[in-house]
């Protein structure tokens, strides 16, 4: 095998991992139980696909009435480049500044264009199956409703393989023209932070423009009617900013062997060689600049004149010196503090803006009727699932055993009780529900207006759910713990305990709000349930603190690193 | 002193044997070394002592005290110094020594007098106020190591210590290790070094695919052997396999 060849085969196979699927559930046999779950979520997904199929089936006929039907052509790979533009210029970072292997395949005797090939066929197949839920349908039905022509079904999965190039290889260069011109090796934290937080803001934007835009249609009748009176109107107005979609569009549509099929086709493949080879000649000469530093750690040292002076604590309590530690943990890692601290302090404000830029009739608008509403009882019922929601959504109680990741060997050598462990990090998790809790109160207050009978009664329902739900889910996370990661995405994003404990706390809050609806039916006055309802939740939450620190002191002991 | 009795241990529900019925006691006042080629289940041992592994049959008792049944009791006589030096990157080194100073109860005298002793003397003094992450391999170590020293427990258990410190560093640590013995102390240490557990051990044990192939002082060992010039003789005889 050629180098180039092996090492793409060993980047490939160290991502998608088969061999560590293989050996975890054949020889370790563990995560056995993975199985009937991806089951159930495949067999979750058709339905969903048959319903996209079926939409898509419908808006080429609505098209294809206006004599515009290659409009949807030009939707799809339009949409599908889109995406892969804004997916790959993740997924290139992640590969190119944040795999490990970087710093041993520079040692190697490998050219750099070598290796920016591996990392590449790795994004593109990333690529692939990322969008292929997407796109594909699309190109499949044109396909079937465009009945015979069986030229198409040749180039279709041609532009399919095709279409990830061009973005690919521009986001492609933009990454490896940005590793040479800043020295990100020692920023990263700070590129992580700020390129989230200028995501979220995009986000919200977009939300807000498209809101806004489909509120009030710009477009005048006329220039409706002239778009649609053209037989490529719609393909030029939608792929206009993007001429390969045109092209993608011309060659799927006519076929090779049409002329202007085959010019089409020329000017995409040929636009994506040139790309193509420009990223791999770029990679030559930025590549190797860029990757210097790259190893580097952030972290300012002071050399030369004196030691800087020590902070030696003079000691502390262990379960205060824990909680520290958790805050510091947090805080100092940006995949953990952008969910954690800035996340519960952002959730309420974007979930604030989404319902107050919803149009009437959408279910947003509903929720924000609701707890607008007259009949106090639902107000408060809906605020106060407002507060829980936006205090533990962010999963820093469910992960919180899974941070702490190869380290877990510390907790369990520290003379320190597991029951005072959990309690430093219920306080911990506590600590930052409060913060979510505090900014849905300030969203609450200044934005919507509510009055402060309403939310200070929503805020005493609240506080015992919220502590409630802080053991429910560490409990979730103790008990099967996710250590063995090295990105910290993967204990908190991706991890499935936070989407577990999440089931559990919807359950647990529909529940709560049946109980709720119930009691306020039974005729007693609404201060009445709101007072049976708080004690409740005081006892729950009593009670569910002491399970979780009695499951403690069993399940920890088992936990083996 | 650590006894260890009939201990078993095995990974992947019982594929891997590490650690097969193996009984030990390391009396306090001598260095003990725990020799055994790779994969021999020093680790999977030392692990069990400190009480991340549970063993699956058999007791260990550290001074007397389970360390199962009284678990806290015996962490807070012992200091780990493991083999990865995986601790937390994101804190300062002052703030892991510190995080380890109040967990282990050290008070603020005792625990800035050592503390300085020990940064002073692996030349972290200036490290010391850096992230974790900035720091070598060996740094991280010695890291780990001036936090054990700092809190001079009563049993010291240490994985590979040696192995990527540099030899003034290695030095001071051996001249510690000597003087937490001297003073009464209890020292377990699992190495694949034969020059350093032949100069410095008083005891050895020399484990070899999970099972206890000899225990004894360097002459007790002599006298098992056949091939007497060197422990690496030895070790090289009672691991053939
Ligand atoms: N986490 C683990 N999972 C499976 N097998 C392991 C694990 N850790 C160690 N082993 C196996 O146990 C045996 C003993 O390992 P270890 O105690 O680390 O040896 P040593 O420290 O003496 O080199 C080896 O065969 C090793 O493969
Ligand atoms: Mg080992």
């Amino acid at each position: 095998m050629s180098p180039t060849a092996a090492l793409i085969k060993a980047a490939l196979n160290s991502n998608f991992g088969w061999s560590i699927v293989r050996h975890r559930l054949f020889v370790q046999k563990r995560d056995r139980w993975m199985v009937p779950l991806v089951a159930l979520g495949v067999v979750g997904v058709v339905p969903t696909l048959v319903l996209y199929v079926r939409l898509l089936g419908d808006v080429f006929d609505m098209l294809n009435s206006l004599g515009q039907e290659k409009a949807l052509l030009t939707l799809a790979v339009l949409a599908g480049q889109l995406m892969i533009l804004v997916f790959g210029l993740f997924y290139l970072i992640a590969t190119f500044y944040f795999s490990r292997d970087l710093e041993y395949l520079i040692a190697l005797p490998l050219k750099p264009s070598q290796i920016l090939l591996s990392k590449f066929a790795v994004v593109l197949i990333n690529e692939y199956l990322t969008m292929a839920p997407f796109i594909l349908p699309a190109l499949i039905v044109y396909g079937f409703k465009r009945h015979g022509d069986p030229g198409y079904w040749l180039i279709m999965p041609l532009t399919y393989i095709l279409l990830p190039v061009i973005p690919l290889t521009a986001a492609g260069l933009v990454v490896v023209g940005m590793m040479r011109l800043v020295n990100v090796g020692r920023k990263k934290d700070l590129l992580i932070i700020s390129g989230s937080l200028v995501l979220i803001a995009a986000a919200l934007f977009l939300q807000f423009g498209l809101s806004r835009a489909a509120g009030t249609s710009d477009l005048d009748t006329q220039q409706i009617m002239s778009m649609i009176a053209s037989p490529d109107g719609l393909v030029q107005t939608i792929g206009r900013r993007f001429p390969p979609a045109i092209w993608a569009t011309r060659f799927l549509h006519d076929g090779l062997m049409t002329a202007s099929g085959l010019s089409a086709f020329a000017l995409f493949s040929g636009l994506s060689i040139l790309l193509f080879g420009g990223l791999m000649a770029g990679a030559q000469r930025l590549f190797f600049g860029g990757l210097v530093g790259l190893s580097e750690r952030s972290g300012v040292r002071v050399r030369g004149g004196k030691a800087l002076a020590i902070k030696f604590s003079s000691g502390c309590h262990p379960v205060r010196a824990i909680f520290l530690r958790e805050v510091r943990l947090m805080n100092r890692t940006p995949i953990f503090l952008l969910n954690g601290v800035l996340g519960v302090l952002l959730i309420p404000i974007v979930l604030a803006l989404t319902l107050s830029s919803s149009k009437q009739g959408t279910d947003s608008a509903d929720i924000l009727r609701l707890m607008t509403s007259a009949k106090p009882a639902t107000g408060i019922l809906v605020t106060t699932m407002f507060m829980i929601v936006c205090a533990t959504l962010s999963g820093v109680a469910s992960s919180s055993f899974s941070r702490e990741g190869r380290k877990f060997w510390i907790s369990k050598v520290i003379p320190v009780g597991y029951r005072q462990q959990v309690s430093a990090k219920f306080l911990h998790s506590s600590a930052i529900a409060l913060l979510g809790i505090g900014s849905a109160v300030a969203v609450l207050a200044l934005r919507f207006h509510l009055g402060a009978w309403q939310w200070l009664s929503s805020l005493a329902l609240a506080l015992p759910v919220t502590a409630f739900i802080t053991s429910l889910n560490l409990a979730v996370d103790l008990a099967r713990p996710l250590l063995d990661w090295i990105s910290p995405q993967k204990a908190m994003k991706q991890n499935l305990n936070v989407l577990i404990a999440m089931l559990f706390d919807l359950g647990f809050l529909f529940l709560y709000g049946l109980a709720f609806v119930a009691l306020g039916k039974s005729g007693l006055s609404l201060g009445a349930v709101i007072g049976i309802m708080a004690t409740f939740g005081v006892g729950l939450a009593c009670l569910a603190f002491t399970l979780v620190s009695q499951f403690a002191l069993r399940r920890y002991p088992s936990i083996e690193t | 002193m650590i006894e260890i009795d009939h201990v078993s241990k095995s990974y992947n529900k019982g594929a891997v044997r590490a650690v097969d019925d193996l009984t030990l006691t390391v009396p306090p006042g001598e260095i003990f070394g725990f020799l055994g080629p790779n994969g021999a289940g020093k680790t999977t041992t030392i692990k069990m002592i400190v009480g991340i592994l549970k063993p699956d049959a058999g007791t260990i008792r550290i001074a007397g005290l389970d360390n199962g049944a009284e678990a806290l009791r015996c962490k807070a006589m012992t200091a780990y110094v493991p083999d990865e030096p995986e601790i937390y990157e994101r804190l300062k080194g002052i703030e892991y020594l510190n995080f380890m100073g109040d967990v282990y109860g050290v008070s603020g005298g005792e625990r800035r007098n050592r503390i300085e002793h020990w940064l002073q003397a692996f030349e972290l003094s200036r490290a010391v106020a850096d992230p974790i992450q900035t720091y070598s391999h060996g740094m991280r170590q010695k890291i780990i190591l001036t936090a054990a020293l700092m809190v001079k427990p009563k049993v010291f258990v240490l994985d590979e210590p040696m192995v990527g410190l540099d030899p003034r560093s290695s030095h001071l640590l051996k001249e510690a290790m000597r003087e937490h013995c001297d003073g009464g102390g209890t020292l377990f240490f699992s190495t694949h070094i034969m020059e350093v557990a032949e100069r410095l051990c008083d005891r050895i044990a020399i484990i070899h695919k999970g099972r206890l192939a000899a225990c004894g002082t360097m002459a007790e060992l002599r006298d098992q052997a056949k091939d007497k010039a060197s422990l690496e003789n030895i070790f090289l005889e009672l691991t053939e396999t």
